[in-house]
């Protein structure tokens, strides 16, 4: 069996990937160097790679999902080159982890199947509430927490013999975990979940126990934001819960009350801290406050309106005046540099991703898989929908990474994973 | 570098994200099937959607025809307490399909209207619902 239409569209993609950076060099005066050859190498090795490796362990999987997330870090990682080639270098071998990672994911599943995944639950939730609670280990061990601009995400961890000392963002792969153990959860109960037969007035309300898990989620969603300052994650955690009960027993009745713990949420967390306050305040006023809860908005803003339609070029415009210009603001800086254009096809792209993944979810052939290959559908549309309605004023700006395209490698090897279980997802519909 | 080059270079750029994308389009329409002049072929067969039981079984249309109904000896029996013993029969005449009620008490609906004496040509994708049991046409 062979993959001819994945095959040239991967390979499309690195070309991609090397004609942005050739054209950032061009930018700057230079002619064409190693970092593109750098950059189409390992392009070319880490999606040549799980291209293969799919081949091999996952051949019946849909050919359009590797391309698109491909094309995704290609434009992602042109932008990062183009704001810092120290970070684009670091980019570089983290691709090439996430792909290797990838690939023995598919290698573990490739006989059992994600029936084993289906199977040791408890584990994968037990595992995701030990990777969110584990930056907050004290800072005088050798894996310990770190607090970087404000947020307790970060785990670093000091080995001999380097000179940089490690560090990952645990709650990226934690949320990925998440959607292992509530698409498993969800395939057991949901049957009895959809049943609404308490009424209040007008509403139809499941039995009480049945929303527990709402709860729960809420809980724990408003304990990541209270501990750990991340406005971002406790949003996309909680929203992932809800669109899975959602999608799980299709009663509304569980996106209502959704929406409505939302804004208790948000109303609760905006009276009581002040990081929630600063980034309201940012997102109605930017330029009421402009050189500090504002600045970050108001930039974006400027570098979205210069960009215009087909925006200043790679290596041209001033992206480097965002902050945070590679992580959560890298569509302003693609806005900027390649105009509407540029963002349109980014989000044409992301879109696709989406609909190739919800088209997997609706072919799979049981409850679980069909849950399983909604939620990491949703983890990744819902994220890139938080962050690039952020950059775009319609929300206020929740601080996380734009999948695939940001600059991270935590982000990009826990997208690279759901990447590849959907692809296995997709793998299993067929007989 | 002349700015000339580099604005056609930009230009190059975002060409081959849409060019990227419109192939991604194609490859996505071709994974569909043929529409258009494949799908006024007619219907080959009917899927069992939703009912108590036989979810999923699927019954190639045939010239002769099949009886639906409760009774065991039907052609495609189902179980369902709404459903007349010989409710209704699906047939291929004439490289057409047809759907002919039976007479029965609850009556035959295709896409959610209910069906008079004489025999309804079916289109892949309709729906024939009789009693609580729900065929698709494709």
């Amino acid at each position: 069996m062979s993959r001819p239409v994945e095959a040239v569209l991967v390979a499309a993609a690195c070309v991609v990937a090397a004609l942005g950076v050739a054209t950032v060099r061009f930018a700057s005066g230079s002619w064409l160097d190693a970092q593109v050859f750098a950059t189409l190498a390992a392009f070319g090795v880490a999606f040549g790679g799980l291209h293969l490796a799919v081949l091999r362990w996952a051949p019946g999987a849909d050919q359009l999902l590797l391309p698109l997330t491909g094309f995704l870090a290609a434009i992602g990682f042109a932008e990062v080159f183009r704001i810092d080639p120290e970070l684009a270098n670091i980019q570089r071998w983290s691709l090439l982890v996430a792909a290797a990672a990838g690939a023995v994911v598919l290698r573990l599943l490739r006989r059992e199947g994600l029936g084993a995944l289906r199977r040791y639950r408890y584990l994968f939730l037990a595992g995701a509430v030990l990777l969110l609670l584990l930056p907050l280990l004290p800072e005088s061990w050798p894996i310990h927490g770190a607090t970087v601009n404000g947020s307790r995400l970060w785990v670093r961890a000091r080995i001999p013999g380097l000179s940089r000392a490690l560090s990952f963002q645990p709650g990226e792969l934690a949320k990925v975990f998440l959607v292992v153990f509530l698409a498993s959860y969800l395939a057991d109960r949901a049957p009895a979940m959809a049943v609404t037969d308490r009424r209040l007035g007008p509403l139809r309300l499941p039995e009480p126990r049945h929303l527990a898990p709402v709860v729960v989620a809420a809980g724990a969603a408003f304990l990541v934001l209270v501990y750990q300052r991340d406005l971002g994650a406790s949003l996309v955690i909680f929203a992932l819960f809800v669109t899975m009960l959602y999608a799980a027993t299709g009663r509304a009745i569980y996106l209502g009350l959704g929406a409505g713990l939302t804004v208790v949420g948000g109303v609760v967390g905006y009276v009581a801290f002040a990081h929630v306050r600063r980034r309201v305040a940012g997102w109605l006023w930017p330029f009421a406050d402009y050189f500090d809860t504002g600045y970050q908005v108001a930039q974006g803003l400027f570098a979205l309106g210069s960009g215009s339609l087909t925006g200043a070029g790679l290596g041209l415009g001033r992206p480097d005046l965002i902050p945070a210009a590679t992580t959560d603001y890298i569509y302003a800086a693609i806005g900027e540099e390649l105009g509407l254009a540029g963002t349109v096809a980014v989000l044409t792209a992301f879109a696709l991703w989406v609909a190739v993944g919800f088209g997997i979810a609706l072919r799979s052939k049981d409850r679980f898989r069909k849950f399983f290959a909604t939620g990491l559908t949703t983890l990744v549309g819902l994220q890139s929908a938080v962050i690039v309605a952020g950059v775009l004023r319609l929300f206020p700006v929740t601080g996380v990474t734009l999948p695939f395209l940001s600059y991270g490698g935590s982000s990009l090897l826990a997208s690279m994973i759901a990447v590849v279980l959907l692809a296995r997802v997709s793998h299993e519909e067929r007989p | 570098m002349p700015a000339l080059f580099l604005n056609l270079l930009k230009v190059l750029f975002i060409v081959l994200l849409y060019a990227f994308l419109w192939q991604v389009a194609r490859a996505i329409r071709a994974s569909l099937g043929p529409v258009g002049a494949g799908g006024r072929r007619p219907p080959s067969e009917v899927v069992v959607i939703r009912g108590e039981k036989g979810r999923g079984e699927r019954v190639k249309l045939r010239a002769g025809g099949h009886v639906i109904g409760r009774a065991a000896e039907a052609d495609i029996p189902i179980d369902d307490p709404y459903a007349s013993e010989f409710h209704a029969r699906v047939a291929l005449v004439d490289g057409r399909a047809l759907v002919t009620d039976l007479g029965s008490t609850n009556g035959t609906y295709v896409n959610g209207r209910r069906l008079g004496q004489a025999p309804t040509p079916l289109e892949k994708g309709d729906t024939v619902q009789i009693g609580k049991t729900i065929l698709e046409v494709r």
